[in-house]
């Protein structure tokens, strides 16, 4: 499969249909792969695509206030299933242009979390991983493990819906539709028997750890405001300091910023350099959305995002009217 | 050099926790970061370099600087004891060396008091540093680019080698030896002791990937300050600020006031240059707008700027930013760029 | 604690919560003294940030209350704000912020008496669970 993306790439780039293409190639880490911005039909050959692949690529369209949109520039982008719907949102969005984009989408068969492998291995550093069939195998000094994709693939996948693009230029490979309601919602189900003060105490058990840097945010494709709500300081909405009620508050509000609009590719909580459980809070808001108004994230970028709409009768139980 | 049997650590934890507040490495949720302890229960043995940096002991993340009400400023009061840390690796330990020279104002007036950094100069100038040998360093480790020692105690208090049984003490500065003499659980090491502390060296010192020459590193950052290159070492980053906030060396804050009514606070919290507002100008001007322009300022200040105002780059190869970056920005391998540059404006 | 009389911020859309507000008053009707009116030309002016602001500064619950929907004196604003209010609430909740904590409601210019039950029934809701303590700043 990754030579005939190779190849189609190289062929994509020497016909001059794009002059950029945003993938994955080999980290300098054995457990993440790492974005490459090939721009010559050579260059392709570094192309890989496996379960290290786990930042979302749209994101760089969206950075620095869409800078490589805005260069006119025809871009090829690799995505797994939810980079896809990553795209697809910025279609609905109108911040990237339909003809301006080719969307590449690969099998996806999840992305490894390097918290739960460091876990399996005891602490060992991993120098080399390799896959096959659903197995990963890791190896280093004293190391020589191989481990089933269920015990080390992030939670987002484990439970992931849309593993494959929806909407898409080209398809290397065959595409396959996830199973719906797949035990999407199990976590959310346990922690929602907890009362307010269990949830408060395993809130602040998780987001105590927080240190505010940001990297959630940064790494989300749909964060892409020129300016965030955090670096306005006049008024001042959240406090800077990790004090649990700025950090619970800036987590909310990020939150109710992605609602609709949230992919649950888990690039967010792979980035967390505190390993923060982000994705409950996400998957809290998306099925709100996904129950109250019926509208999945990404699906359909003929569809306008749930929040930038509305219809006159709606569900409003929680309102005293 | 002395050795401490393992079975003793407990107590020589506990008996430091008397006459200091004594951080260790302690895991928690997964990661690991310098923590108080009371006891060797809690200390994470084996953790080489931390998640968190140990920079947060002497210079923590949000720190109230003072507080205010109608009736004046109340400084806070610093409690008794001095700080005492254990398990500080090589690179870890060369850092805090490093931030004292910032925080100490080592470059203008060193010896005027009124130009240091007072919040950090209490914690830090009577603090205890046991630096630990590392026997096993990671891939990511680079500490012998930038002239580290996984072996060396330099800067150490007590220099300390986990010799598998035992620890394996030696003094690194006179407080360290006034320490060690008056330990009472140490015995002499034996000759076999050194030996083995000798094996541990050179084979973590082999582990180590093969340094690249960085001495022409400051004058190729200048040569290449205009060119394109940063285009494409900074594709790839999103300006997150992971690296800077897991960074042992990085040290830049911001200062807050937060009040309400007629009494507050004034706090100084972390900063990264990462952020896209920090160098955003009251008129609404940014001179580093772009992602590529923080990026290499990020790059310039450790390997150029700190150089010629310090004598040394600012980074001590310990490799947290190279773990924590979400997409795998190595910077080893932008330091390799630049150096290797062939382009315009090379020598 | 038994003197403690809660604080609540109660947001109002000027085109008709806060004429209810007002009708409420001049028709002498009475209901707890306990809110903090912040007047809004609109619902769909509330930014969540308000609510948490509110919550922040101490204020042991929040109402926001705008036009019946089609009776929108900028047609679409309680549209809007119905979804954002939807998908916050239950945020709130997920963190442990009890459900009676902050509230929302339609009331209308003409709806006087109205105002005053809502008024009294989020008074008493807020009296029964009690001072605010998870959000607040510097607790």
């Amino acid at each position: 499969m990754v030579n005939e993306l190779r190849e189609k790439v190289k062929k994509l780039l020497a016909g001059g249909e794009v002059e950029l293409v945003i993938g994955w190639e080999k980290g300098s880490r054995a457990l993440a792969a790492t974005p490459v911005f090939i721009d010559s039909p050579k260059e392709a050959d570094r192309l890989i695509f496996d379960s290290t692949c786990g930042n979302n690529p749209a994101v760089y369209f969206t950075k620095d206030s869409r800078r490589l949109v805005k260069a006119g520039k025809k871009i090829g982008v690799v995505v797994k299933g939810c980079d896809a719907r990553s795209m697809s949102l910025y279609l609905a969005e109108k911040q990237v242009k339909r003809e301006n984009v080719v969307i590449i989408g690969v099998p996806c068969r999840g992305v490894i979390d390097t918290d739960k492998v460091a876990e399996a291995a005891g602490g060992r550093e991993v120098l080399e991983y390799s896959e096959q069939d659903g197995k990963m195998t890791v190896r280093g000094k004293d190391l020589d493990l191989t481990l089933d994709a269920n015990e080390v693939l992030s939670n987002s996948c484990l439970t992931c819906v849309y593993p494959d693009a929806r909407e898409y230029d080209i398809f290397i490979g065959k595409a396959r539709d996830g199973e719906p309601g797949k035990e999407q919602n199990a976590a959310l189900d346990e922690f929602e028997k907890l009362s307010p003060e269990e949830r408060w105490e395993k809130m602040t058990e998780i987001y105590s750890r927080c240190i505010r840097c940001y990297a959630c945010r940064n790494v989300c494709p749909s964060c892409y405001c020129n300016e965030c709500f955090v670096d306005q300081n006049d008024p001042q909405w959240v406090g800077k300091t990790p004090e649990i009620t700025d950090t619970m508050i800036f987590h909310i509000i990020r939150n109710l910023h992605v609602a609709g609009r949230c992919v649950e590719c888990g690039a967010c909580e792979r980035a967390c350099p505190m390993g923060l459980e982000l994705l409950l809070l996400n998957r809290k808001a998306a099925r709100e959305v996904e129950e109250r108004f019926g509208y999945v994230t990404g699906i359909d970028s003929g569809e306008k995002p749930a929040m930038a709409d509305f219809r006159e009768d709606e569900k409003q139980d929680f309102i005293m009217g | 050099m002395v050795r401490l049997e393992k079975d003793k650590f407990d107590d020589f934890i506990r008996s430091l926790a008397g006459d200091y507040i004594v951080y260790a490495p302690v895991t928690a949720g997964g990661k690991s970061s310098f923590k108080v302890v009371e006891s060797a229960e809690d200390i994470d043995g084996n953790c080489l370099v931390t998640d968190r940096s140990p920079k947060e002991i002497f210079f923590p993340h949000s720190e109230v600087l003072f507080e205010y009400d109608r009736d004046g400023v109340r400084e806070l009061e610093r409690s008794g004891k001095p700080i005492a840390v254990w398990g500080l690796r090589g690179c870890d330990v060369k850092s805090l060396a490093m931030l004292d020279k910032v925080f100490g104002n080592a470059r203008q007036m060193p010896d005027n008091e009124m130009f240091q950094d007072p919040y950090w100069k209490q914690k830090y100038d009577d603090s205890l540093v046991f630096g630990l040998a590392c026997n096993e360093p990671r891939s990511t480790c680079f500490c012998n680019w930038l002239g580290g020692d996984p072996h060396g105690g330099d800067g150490s208090d007590v220099f300390v080698v986990d010799a598998g049984d035992a620890y394996l003490m030696k003094p690194g500065s006179d407080k360290g030896k006034a320490f060690i003499e008056k330990m009472t659980d140490a015995g002499p090491a034996s000759d076999a002791d050194e030996k083995k502390a000798g094996e541990l060296a050179s084979g973590a010192r082999a582990m180590l990937s093969d340094p690249l020459a960085l001495d022409e590193l400051d004058g190729r950052l200048k040569a290449v300050f205009h060119e394109d290159i940063w285009e494409e070492l900074s594709a790839k980053c999103v300006n997150c600020g992971a690296c800077a906030f897991v960074c042992p060396t990085c040290h830049c804050f911001d200062v807050q006031d937060e009040g309400k009514g007629g009494k507050g606070k004034r706090i100084r919290i972390w900063d990264s240059c990462m952020f896209p507002i920090f160098t955003k100008e009251a008129s609404g001007h940014n001179p580093r707008q772009l992602s590529r322009e923080r990026f290499k300022q990020r790059v310039m200040h450790k390997f150029s700027y700190f150089v010629d105002n310090y004598g040394e780059s600012l980074c001590t190869g310990c490799g947290r930013c190279v773990v924590a970056c979400p997409v795998n920005v190595d910077i080893r391998e932008v330091i390799k760029k630049v150096i290797l540059f062939e382009g315009k404006g090379a020598r | 604690m038994k003197d403690w009389q809660p604080r609540i911020l109660a947001i109002l859309c000027n085109w008709c919560s806060y004429a209810g507000a007002d009708l409420a008053g001049v028709s002498r009707i009475q209901y707890p003294p306990n809110i903090r009116v912040v007047r809004i030309p609109c619902s769909g002016r509330v930014d969540p940030l308000f609510i948490m602001k509110g919550l922040q500064s101490g204020f042991d619950g929040v109402l926001v209350s705008g036009c019946h929907p089609g009776d929108c004196h900028y047609l679409s604003g309680n549209f809007v704000a119905r979804r954002r209010f939807a998908v916050l609430k239950p945020l709130l909740e997920m963190i442990g912020i009890e459900p009676e904590r902050v509230q929302f409601s339609w009331i209308s210019a003409g709806e006087g008496e109205r105002f005053a039950q809502v008024m009294t029934k989020v008074t008493n809701d807020i009296k029964k669970i009690g001072p605010a303590r998870r959000l607040v700043k510097g607790a």
